[in-house]
């Protein structure tokens, strides 16, 4: 379809931010930062105990507070919200704690006051008294539903395939996946080597440093709420289910976003914001601290049993996989995360007999989302790290071995869907290529080893997503796109802005983006999983091709010659006798989407565009003392044709030093529940010193047939790769296999002197 | 935070008497960034705070004085950092400040403050005990010289009384003695270390004559280590030696687990990085 | 004294601000000048996004008392452009690519300042040891460093 549009040269530009002014001049507005006049701010008291009945709240020393306007409970939330539940998949989420606790920092009271600080002190004040019930923390222990979470299940509507629990009561269980390809069994039965290993992953965290905000300022006939949110649209549906109203009452309005990382995803801060909102009357700003992020939204730890039947001449013919996704106290999007990534959990390899099964699980900890992947980085460092695994095993090189199983264009994949646009075996050859992977590698002297790894990755995005853009051409020529899309940093306003102007023939930085606000903005599904700009980039194309197709007619009706080159202006004013009237372009797209079978999960058509990356690492290993130190990270995927390549690239860098944290340090260390480092003193993210002597970032040629001007996304693609590769990179230098991440130095060490026959104590 | 009061006494002599010593929520603060912290955090809520930024000259000059390096304790560490005689007497500290926390802090953090906190994590307490240097004292029943091995006595814990104030630092004239600070993070690259090892060597030719060797983060406090000095004292530096040394250090140092890692595998950091800033201070150029 | 008024130097301005004992630099840049540049995010002085110049020197300003501004120079983000020109800092991080969300780039920007007032050369680790005090999620790193090094080539006197 992108064959038939004119060129504008405006795709494939490196061309900088439309925004980058605001931003480096330090203008850039977010709602952490905003005031809207006669606002209160509020602070809320948190849960101190893992899990208990709330016997009650005592607030008389925080209302007397000097200074502090109200205080307020679940309790008085009901009266203005009868049905205070809120969330994306199940509406589980209580604006603010009823009857019970779930897990230690979810909200119970809040405080407003005009001063931030006075609320703050006031919220300290609060004291709820406990009932404390037994609690569940680990997600396979979870999954013997010996201790519940919540005492009934509560799916929202919006999923179809969440109907069948509603109301149930004996399950930690909030969505089981189940994918049934071929005989696994027999499968097994047939095979000349089975492996079997479990992968865990720890409990991580957004860290966008723009914390949550949400501002609601409530009247009788409509309510506006700024937020920092990655989805207004759906912010709005839910509120104005919340509220019993028609969406057009309730306006989002979103600025720039501090990033999100998927954790501003759905609904967070606003619900809270605009109940408040309704029980002072006045403006109501929820801005959270740092430490209080880690009490509302975090990555699903994991634990996945993988297990692989081998042929005697190398191929993988059966694979199981097994996983366990913990939640925490509120499902959030986690049983999206549990099905999407369970549609790939098998990995880029052509499997006759596969068998999913994925859970969603429930556990008294902080509520986990979507994290930069939906749930992919878990599963690749898994089943990566596993195939490294049987390739070592079978003294079979671990490249040769992967190319010899890769899923190639034209097979299906383990869903049944036939891979199409998915340039897997392209990604892994160009980083065995950069590591010159059949040369021999220099493995170090004396107590420093060295070695490599690689690893590669396939994933299905979110279906079936729905966006719609406006183009609205001025009198005066000039060009304003209307789209949801929620540029966070990763640079969409801009690409958005360049399929306009290829499609109009103008420059995309004389094109301005207006801001989210959802009375202007038209419907988008959400900013995420490297949605946008397949979905918001068709939307975005068809509205512009709706209006350039007006404008052809405006050039006939006002009597240009065919092939006029006329500046718009001149045909308004033509028209208009002045400088007056708009074109304006819509667009909607949808694509094509077959839900996957009850049961099999198998479909002919799982996702519009395959993803695929994969990362390639050399690294030291310090035998003394466990420090890894990462010479070189390669970072390689398929986004399709690039829009622009420079944003594209920082894109990949960003995501794989992200990656970086989580694989070689980040941790949320939970103490019976409490989490005992809630804060940047104790949680390290990398720094400047942690970026690898070498960083190669590489966008394989390719071309996404159906894609908007052959382009896909790529927000999320270098996180798939990097753990696995620097875990088989380890193994490739000292010879042990670590399991579980992160991989600090402690974990190396250990693993080091428990291979030379010398374990470590604990201590 | 709450409200308190913010006092501003133009003399340390004003400053002392206007702390309570029965009244914890009375204190002195330098660049108050720790302080700062504990407040922000709520585990320190002031009624009153002295502020010592406004004493002046002479707590935050740089001086020889009869050979050693005297530094007034409100001197910022960005200033120490950029001290061409602190470069002179002791470039160790230069080449310390260069990662120590971030340029922000040490604007405004102050070298009398980051001895008075007690934070074990530190990394000049180390350092400066390395180098054998003292601190003077101001206090309502006068002042004293205390080593800054003596000053701090536990976690977060320090030998000041509540109305004495440090001074002034002391560096004495390190003569042809070398020295080195290694800190080992093993969080991300900037963390605060999992364990600081600082080492001060006085060389007879190829035979160590003296060697100060602290230990710091995975201990309680910053300390001595005086079994690995013993092991030291009048060999040649070699991989025996720096093995033994490194085992004497795990023999005599108690070592806390936290986030960045177990008792166990601190001792093992600290045994290999016992010899490794021995053979950094032997290495050590005279100059920055 | 748990009010006060003070006086001080905001981006070459005398002002003059009723600050509370317990408010901080950024708090009160906030809500009494409208200058959102500097933004608290860690709280910790850590992440740099709330870095100030106060008497010519970077600090916290989260971690910085605002009635201890009394009597200094203090300038933000917004002093360093005007409406038709950028400071070379600035430039030189739009062609750079040197951001993504922008929540850390006032304080990488004035940290870089800072860096290229006392080092106008910087090489690479000298960079790095500058700037490690501050944070980038969007992990901009490496567009970071070569920001500065333009930065440090376009400022280069003649």
């Amino acid at each position: 379809m992108s064959g038939t549009v004119l060129t504008g040269g405006q795709v494939g530009r490196s061309l900088p931010r439309l925004e980058a002014r605001a931003k480096v001049t330090g203008a850039a507005e977010y709602t952490h930062t905003m005031r809207v006049p006669g606002m209160l701010y509020a602070k809320m008291a948190r849960s101190t105990v893992p899990h208990g009945r709330i016997k009650s709240i005592d607030v008389s020393a925080a209302k007397a507070v000097p200074g502090v306007y109200g205080v307020y409970t679940g309790e008085d939330i009901k009266t203005v919200i009868p049905d205070p539940y809120y969330g994306p998949a199940f509406h589980d989420q209580p604006i603010l704690a009823l009857g019970k606790v779930h897990y230690i920092g979810e909200p119970v009271a809040a405080v407003l006051a005009a001063d931030p600080h006075v609320a703050e002190h006031a919220a300290a004040q609060i004291v709820a008294e406990y009932e404390e019930l037994p609690a569940v923390f680990d997600e396979v222990e979870a999954a013997e539903d010996k201790v519940l979470v919540h005492d009934e299940l509560k799916p929202a509507t919006t999923f179809a395939d969440l109907k069948h629990l509603k109301g149930r009561k004996d399950t930690n269980c909030a969505l089981d996946f189940r994918l049934r390809r071929g005989d696994v069994e027999k499968g097994f039965a047939q095979a000349a080597h089975i492996f079997e290993h479990t992968f865990k992953t720890q409990k991580v965290l957004h860290l966008a440093f723009e914390p949550h905000a949400s501002i609601a300022d409530y009247k009788d006939d409509g309510v506006t709420i700024y937020s920092s949110a990655q989805g207004p649209s759906f912010v709005r549906t839910e509120i104005a289910r919340l509220l019993g109203w028609p969406e057009n009452r309730v306006r989002i309005k979103v600025p720039f976003l501090g990033s999100g990382y998927g954790g501003k995803l759905y609904i967070k801060m606003e619900a809270l914001a605009l109940a408040l909102s309704m029980l002072s009357r006045r403006p109501v700003k929820v801005a959270l601290t740092m430490e209080e992020v880690f009490f509302t939204i975090t990555k699903h730890p994991s634990t996945f049993k993988i297990k692989s039947g081998i042929d005697k001449d190398g191929r993988v013919i059966a694979r199981k996989c097994e996983i366990w996704w913990n939640g925490g106290a509120f499902a959030d999007i986690g049983p999206r995360v549990t099905q999407k990534s369970g549609f790939t959990a098998s990995g880029p390899y052509d499997i006759e007999n596969v068998s999913i099964d994925s859970y969603a699980l429930y556990t008294n900890l902080p509520p986990a989302g979507a994290l930069r992947g939906f749930g992919i980085p878990q599963l690749v460092w898994a089943y990566e790290s596993h195939t490294d695994m049987i390739a070592r095993a079978l003294k079979r090189d671990p490249l040769d071995f992967r190319k010899q199983n890769l899923l190639r264009e034209g097979r299906p994949h383990a869903t049944g869907t036939i891979l199409k646009d998915a340039a897997i075996e392209k990604v892994l050859d160009t980083i065995a290529a950069r590591l010159d992977w059949k040369k021999p590698f220099e493995r170090g002297t004396g107590t420093v080893k060295r070695g490599r790894g690689l690893a590669v990755a396939l994933k299905a995005v979110i279906s079936p997503t729905t966006s719609v853009a406006i183009v609205n051409v001025g009198g005066d020529g000039s060009c304003t796109l209307y789209c949801g899309t929620i540029d966070m940093g990763q640079g969409s306003d801009t690409a958005m802005a360049q399929m306009v102007g290829e499609v109009l023939n103008m420059p995309a930085e004389t094109i301005r983006v207006v801001p989210r606000d959802t009375d202007v903005v038209p419907y988008d599904m959400g900013t995420l999983g490297s949605r946008s700009l397949f979905h918001m980039g068709h939307a975005v194309r068809l509205a512009a091709e709706e209006a350039k197709a007006k404008i052809a007619e405006l050039r006939r009706e006002v009597g240009e010659p065919d092939g006029s080159n006329a500046p718009l202006a001149d045909l308004f004013q033509k028209k208009y006798g002045m400088q007056a009237g708009n074109i304006v372009g819509t667009g909607t797209y949808k694509p094509d989407y077959i839900p996957p079978e009850a049961g099999t999960g198998q479909t002919t058509n799982a996702t519009p565009f395959w993803m695929t990356a994969g990362a390639g690492v050399e690294i030291e290993v310090d035998t003394e003392t466990g420090h890894v130190r990462i010479l070189r990270l390669i970072n390689v995927a398929d986004v399709g044709n690039p829009i622009n390549p420079r944003i594209v690239e920082t894109q990949l860098s960003g995501a794989s030093l992200m990656q970086l944290g989580f694989t070689m340090f980040e941790k949320m260390h939970i103490d019976n529940g409490q989490v005992t480092n809630a804060s940047f003193a104790d949680y390290k993210i990398p720094g400047i010193h942690d970026v690898p002597a070498i960083m190669e970032n590489e966008a394989v040629e390719a071309y996404q047939s159906n894609g908007p001007f052959g382009g896909k996304g790529v927000g999320e693609l270098a996180t798939f790769g990097v753990s696995p590769a620097i875990a088989n990179a380890i193994e490739d230098a000292v010879g042990v296999r670590l399991m579980e991440l992160p991989l600090t130095p402690e974990v190396v060490f250990r693993a080091i002197r428990a291979h030379n026959n010398m374990p470590l104590g604990d201590e | 935070m709450t409200p308190f009061e913010l006092l501003e006494p133009a003399s340390l002599k004003d400053a002392i008497a206007l702390i309570d010593p029965d009244d914890p929520t009375v204190r002195p603060m330098a660049g108050g960034t720790a302080l700062m912290l504990m407040m922000k955090a709520g585990v320190f809520a002031p009624t009153r705070l002295i502020s010592l930024g406004k004493i002046g000259d002479a707590l935050t000059r740089i001086e020889t004085k009869d050979g050693a390096l005297a530094i007034g304790a409100m001197t910022t560490l960005s200033k120490v950092e950029h001290s061409a005689d602190v470069a002179k007497y002791a470039p160790v500290i230069v080449h310390t400040m260069k990662r120590l926390s971030n340029v922000r802090v040490r604007n405004v953090a102050t070298i009398g403050g980051n001895l008075a906190h007690g934070d074990p994590h530190m990394d000049l307490p180390p350092v400066l005990i390395a180098l054998g240097a003292s601190v003077r004292t101001a206090a309502t029943k006068g002042g004293r010289e205390l080593m800054v091995e003596d000053l701090l006595t536990d976690y977060y814990e320090t030998a000041l009384e509540r109305d004495e104030l440090i001074a002034s630092l002391r560096i004495p004239a390190q003569g042809k003695a070398r020295a080195a600070y290694l800190k080992v993070t093993t969080g991300s690259a900037d963390d605060w270390p999992a364990l600081g090892v600082a080492v001060s060597l006085d060389m007879d030719g190829d035979k160590i004559k003296t060697a100060r060797v602290v230990a710091s983060a995975a201990t309680p406090m910053a300390i001595r280590l005086k079994g690995a000095e013993n092991v030291l004292t009048g060999k040649a530096v070699d991989d025996k030696t720096l093995k033994a040394a490194g085992d004497a250090a795990c023999d005599e140092a108690e070592m806390v687990a936290d986030v960045r890692g177990s008792a166990a595998y601190k001792r093992e950091l600290l045994r290999i990085y016992i010899g490794r800033a021995v053979r950094a201070a032997q290495q050590a150029d005279a100059k920055p | 004294m748990v009010t006060r008024t003070i006086s001080f130097t905001l981006n070459g301005r005398a002002v003059n601000a009723e600050v509370q004992s317990h408010h901080n630099l950024v708090e009160m840049l906030q809500s009494q000048f409208a200058l959102t540049g500097a933004r608290e995010s860690c709280g910790q002085g850590l992440c740099g996004c709330c870095t100030v110049m106060v008497d010519g020197l970077a600090v916290s300003g989260c971690l910085f008392l605002a009635m201890r501004a009394d009597g200094t120079e203090v300038t933000t983000v917004e002093n360093l452009a005007t409406p038709k020109t950028l400071d070379p800092v600035q430039q030189a991080f739009i062609d750079c690519g040197a951001f993504q969300c922008g929540y850390c780039t006032s304080g990488f920007i004035l940290m870089a300042k800072s860096l290229l007032a006392e080092n106008p050369d910087p090489n690479d680790d000298e960079i790095k040891d500058y700037l490690a005090g501050n944070l980038c999620r969007c992990a901009a790193y490496p567009e970071i460093i070569d920001a500065v090094k333009t930065a440090a080539r376009n400022t280069k006197p003649a």
